[in-house]
């Protein structure tokens, strides 16, 4: 092209090589700290974003939440499902902690505390733990 | 110069830290671009410390001390921390992960680390609930 050939060639090297090393170090840097976040490889001490994502669902009584929140057989799905449509629908969630986490392997647990304002006045205060295994929610107690 | 012409060591330093430029300043536009996590919509209690008694309870579990754990906990706490750490039937670890405290109750919350049966190594987490210096619940 008439432009990049007014360009001196040491110049337009530098500048490619720059844009390539720029892309590399920029996607590289994304890929590398969403799969070591999301499989807990060297601890998972910060916030899963599935863990984030599954928790949100549950307390908004988002029925997505079981598609969010677990891989597991169809029937325990159905329950979870039904526990979802059972609970009362004007809740009000007051406050989401993220605790903190543990993991070993591809396995890691991420626990919240959450404060729920119920229909007619009645106020919840509990825990959830999330168990995830590579990058996936698994398990909610 | 013509394409087939060998690199001299200058040039060559030059393409290299000009990549090597580009890789660091990737880097640095994806720390400073990212937002991390998703943003919590809710807001969030302020940390606790770790309570005295969960405390003990942790130091039992990882010592594998019944007698301590029996005096620290009743038969229906004990239940639903068998159920809760299920099914590990070797706690090689504990680790307090944090804790929150709201109307004088607190959810103290730890992660277990050891082998189920078929020696495979998992994690479960747990959270105790602190009401006056008792454990009241466990989840």
């Amino acid at each position: 092209m008439l432009g990049l050939n007014l360009i001196p060639p040491l110049v337009r090297t530098a500048l490619a090589m720059v844009f390539v090393g720029g892309l590399m170090g920029y996607a590289g840097t994304g890929f590398i700290t969403t799969v070591v976040a999301d499989s807990g490889v060297l601890g998972g001490g910060g916030e899963s974003s599935p863990a984030h994502k599954c928790v949100i669902a549950i307390i908004q009584r988002d029925s997505a939440s079981t598609r969010l929140c677990s891989q597991s057989p169809l029937v325990q799905r159905a329950l979870q499902q039904q526990n979802v449509s059972q609970q009362v629908t004007d809740a009000k969630p007051l406050t989401l902690t993220y605790l903190g986490s543990g993991s070993t392997g591809r396995v890691s647990v991420h626990i919240y505390a959450v404060e729920i304002q119920a229909g007619g006045g009645h106020y919840q205060f509990f825990p959830l733990a999330l168990t995830i295994v590579g990058g996936r929610v698994v398990r909610v107690d | 110069m013509s394409a087939n012409a060998p690199m001299s060591n200058a040039r060559a330093a030059l393409v290299l830290a000009t990549f090597l430029g580009g890789l660091v300043a990737g880097v640095v536009v994806y720390a400073v671009t990212d937002k991390g996590a998703d943003p919590n919509p809710y807001a969030s209690l302020p940390r606790a410390a770790e309570p005295a008694v969960t405390a003990d309870v942790a130091r039992a579990l990882e010592n594998d001390d019944a007698k301590a754990l029996s005096n620290l906990l009743d038969a229906t706490v004990l239940q639903q921390l068998q159920t809760a750490i299920e099914p590990l039937t070797d706690i090689r670890s504990m680790k307090f992960v944090g804790a929150v405290e709201k109307n004088g109750r607190v959810l103290a919350a730890y992660v277990a680390g050891g082998r189920i049966s078929d020696g495979t190594d998992i994690v479960r987490g747990f959270v105790l609930s602190v009401t006056g210096d008792q454990i009241v619940g466990v989840n």
